[in-house]
């Protein structure tokens, strides 16, 4: 057992402060416009892919990083140490669609689609929830049948986010209505420009067009944009949830780490009748409390990444971090609500405007309760985690 | 970077697992608990033997030359078995021992190596109302103390010093009488000048070391009390069905195993950082014990929970957890106090 880093991986965590200290854009664009926020993205991917980084995770030989597991837990740390901006619109082609055609995709899917994520030429985004198939995806119901060389979607998706820009959507579809539920999905890649495609945007509960909803009436796809064999569609879905649970998470238990420190900040600068708020002594240990597990959950992701390389399968317990994650996330989110008590209220920026010196990120806790709330909903809600965690890892009966 | 235990790492738990498994099954710390700590004896002598009391102690001076670490694995098991005994008073004072010169400490080592002195551990702030240290002596009043009733040594951590008394010295007063935690019996310990040898051995660092075992013993106890509720979730029927298979059930036992592994991963980090002087030990120790506190109270309550009618009985063990978890939060530091050391550090940040 041993907490401490050998020299070669001081040095690329060195390498990489420096490189991302030297290069992370600071120009975040204020606009929620998307288009504005996919040249941003796109921009910053590509400096990425010039300087060798991008991919970190993905093979050499797909023109990734091939980073060790231990490298990526350091690369993800850094990146977030230093704030840099995630490439979200660039988020689904670089950890599910891009690692599904790595480890399922033809020559071919490969040679088309690789290096154009790589480099952050296109965007992806996911079809996979359906109104009627959330929790129990398996149970989807977006049908395609084969007509000659093409594969015809009717059906609906649900929960896409940038589904309006994007140029391609991994899609599982049923292709055999017949089988067992599991059984008769097949991942197909979806051109987004396909003709029957219509997009209408979801507002959410903080008040912006988040996702989106994509109806397909009578999609006609190549059968040659079928990955993996028909109907094994679930087996393929499932690698590449498997990668969404992955390294790409450590970048979210920093930045939540963060969330906490800005927290103390809060507290710092928030008057009571007493004095700060982190002079009270009730706020000041529930916020240490918090202070306590957010360490504690990157020592257990340090825990789960040591296990998967010495294994070299995936950890079990990325479910019990995940959900340990999730809740944690909101409690935060909770407590500032709390300590901001009537300043919560006004969203004017001239009102949060006032104290900008002396907390930045004063203005930033209500959508960031709001988008807390996703978090145990999102990607296998808490209570399909608690599921997971009894079945899969305790051996608790169906 | 690597959290996970060595080979000879797993080999040496699986083999203290084993032992407590055959020496100190449930059965015994029962029996131990329900009046008959004799029950203790011949297993304590054994560990002795075994070498468990000296695991990081060098073996120039008699003991198995591991680490901190081995320490923290033997605790966990300690915790999983519920094992009573002065486990960290004895342990600690063979640390404290571990580098003292001249014939009178050599025999007290070995004499606490073996098993042969059992200690129990006092701490005490400096400054305390009711205790002193004048010359050689030292006096105290009226303190709570685990397993003071049946050691032979009294291990007194005051400020940074450390001491060693004997129970039989004159004016050592041990009164017990009922006891919340029968697997870890307290008793009043007054001590009026007694005579107190002083170790050339810093407090602080046997606190430290204390904290961390303390907590590898109550992750080891959380995550017993998992196993527990998810053996008896599986097999006890109602409706037709085993209760584990309703959610209720389930996610109760999800949510101790997810304080478990946090309890741990957080406890093994916090050791490491011990081991390798961190700068930030101390934060990690207070981080470890917040989360094992939590984990191993929450855990012994839902484990009452989920025995249901059962789990309220003297015959299930679910109580002997419940009550020893609290016997955790009040040693080496409640959470309280280590919450507004970490909150103190947010104030400094």
């Amino acid at each position: 057992m041993d907490i401490r880093f050998t020299p070669a991986e001081e040095r690329f965590r060195a390498e990489a402060r420096a490189w991302i200290e030297a290069n992370k854009p600071t120009d975040l664009p204020d606009s929620r416009d998307l288009a504005v926020r996919r040249d941003f993205d796109v921009a910053w991917q590509r400096k990425l892919h010039d300087a060798g980084w991008a991919g970190i995770s993905w093979p050499k030989e797909y023109g990734g990083r091939g980073a060790t597991l231990i490298e990526q837990l350091i690369w993800f740390e850094e990146f977030a140490r230093a704030d840099a901006p995630e490439p979200a619109t660039l988020f689904v082609g670089l950890n599910h669609g891009g690692p599904t055609l790595i480890a399922c995709g033809t020559d071919e899917q490969k040679a088309e689609h690789l290096p154009r994520i790589l480099r952050g030429d296109t965007v992806w985004c996911q079809g996979f929830s359906e109104p009627n198939a959330g929790s129990d995806l398996a149970g989807l119901q977006t049908r395609a049948v084969f007509d000659g060389d093409d594969l015809v979607v009717t059906g609906q998706k649900i929960w896409t986010s940038f589904a309006n820009i994007a140029e391609w959507q991994e899609l599982l579809v049923r292709t055999d209505p017949e089988a067992p539920k599991h059984k008769g999905i097949t991942w197909v890649i979806c051109p987004m420009d396909a003709k029957g495609i219509e997009i209408r945007p979801i507002r959410t509960m903080s008040g912006h067009d988040e996702f989106c909803e994509v109806f397909y009436d009578e999609v006609r796809i190549p059968r040659r944009n079928v990955v993996g064999r028909i109907n094994d569609g679930w087996r393929v879905a499932m690698s590449t949830l498997s990668f969404e649970r992955g390294t790409a998470f450590l970048a979210h238990q920093v930045r939540l780490c963060r969330m906490v420190e800005d927290l103390a900040s809060l507290a710092r600068v928030t008057p009571l009748a007493t004095g700060a708020a982190l002079d009270d002594v009730e706020i000041a240990r529930r916020i240490a409390r918090l202070r306590a597990e957010v360490e504690a959950l990157r020592s257990m992701t340090y825990r789960s990444v040591s296990k998967t390389a010495r294994t070299g399968v995936p950890s079990a317990e990325a479910s019990i971090i995940r959900l340990f994650f999730s809740e944690l996330q909101q409690r935060v989110a909770a407590l500032a609500t709390e300590i901001l008590g009537v300043d919560l209220l006004d969203l004017d920026p001239a009102g949060s405007r006032g104290r900008s010196d002396a907390d930045p990120v004063r203005g930033e806790w209500a959508w960031r309760f709001l988008a807390a709330f996703s978090s145990t909903i999102a990607a296998g809600s808490k209570d399909i985690q608690r599921n997971i965690i009894g079945e899969r890892v305790l051996g608790l009966p169906r | 970077m690597d959290l996970t235990p060595t080979a000879e790492q797993e080999a040496i738990q699986a083999s203290i697992r084993s032992f407590l498994e055959s020496e100190l099954p449930m059965s015994r710390v029962r029996a131990i608990a329900e009046g008959a700590p004799q029950e203790l004896e011949a297993p304590w002598r054994r560990a002795g033997e075994l070498g468990f009391f000296g695991l990081a102690v060098p073996s120039q001076h008699g003991g198995t030359g591991y680490s901190v670490i081995e320490e923290m694995l033997l605790f966990e098991e300690l915790g999983r078995a519920l094992a009573p005994g002065p486990w960290l008073g004895t342990v600690l004072a063979a640390h404290a021992l571990a580098e003292a010169k001249g014939d009178r400490e050599a025999a007290r080592r070995a004499d606490v190596q073996a098993g042969r002195s059992r200690v129990a551990l006092i701490d005490v702030e400096e400054g305390a109302s009711g205790s002193e240290a004048k010359d050689d002596r030292f006096t105290l009043r009226d303190l709570v103390v685990a397993d003071a009733a049946r050691a032979e040594l009294l291990l007194v951590l005051h400020g940074d010093a450390v001491r060693l008394v004997e129970t039989s010295a004159a004016g050592v007063g041990i009164s017990s009488g009922q006891v919340f935690d029968a697997t870890r019996p307290v008793a009043r310990v007054s001590l009026e000048a007694v005579p107190a040898e002083r170790l050339p051995a810093s407090a602080h660092a046997l606190r430290r070391i204390g904290t961390a075992l303390s907590c590898a013993e109550a992750v080891g106890a959380s995550a017993r009390l998992v196993e527990l509720s998810v053996a008896y979730a599986s097999v006890r029927e109602q409706f037709g069905r085993p209760i584990g298979s309703f959610q209720a059930v389930k996610h109760r036992c999800a949510d101790m195993s997810v304080r478990a592994e946090a309890a741990r991963a957080a406890t093994i980090y916090a050791t490491l950082s011990l081991r390798d002087e961190s700068d930030d030990r101390d934060f990690q120790l207070s981080v470890a014990k917040v989360l094992a506190a939590d984990a191993f109270v929450q855990n012994a309550a839902d484990n009452v929970q989920n025995h249901g009618g059962m789990g309220y009985t003297w015959e299930c063990d679910a109580h002997f957890f419940v009550k020893r978890a609290r016997s955790f939060e009040a040693i080496l530091g409640s959470s309280r106090r280590h919450l507004d050391a970490i909150a103190a550090r947010l104030r400094g940040a």
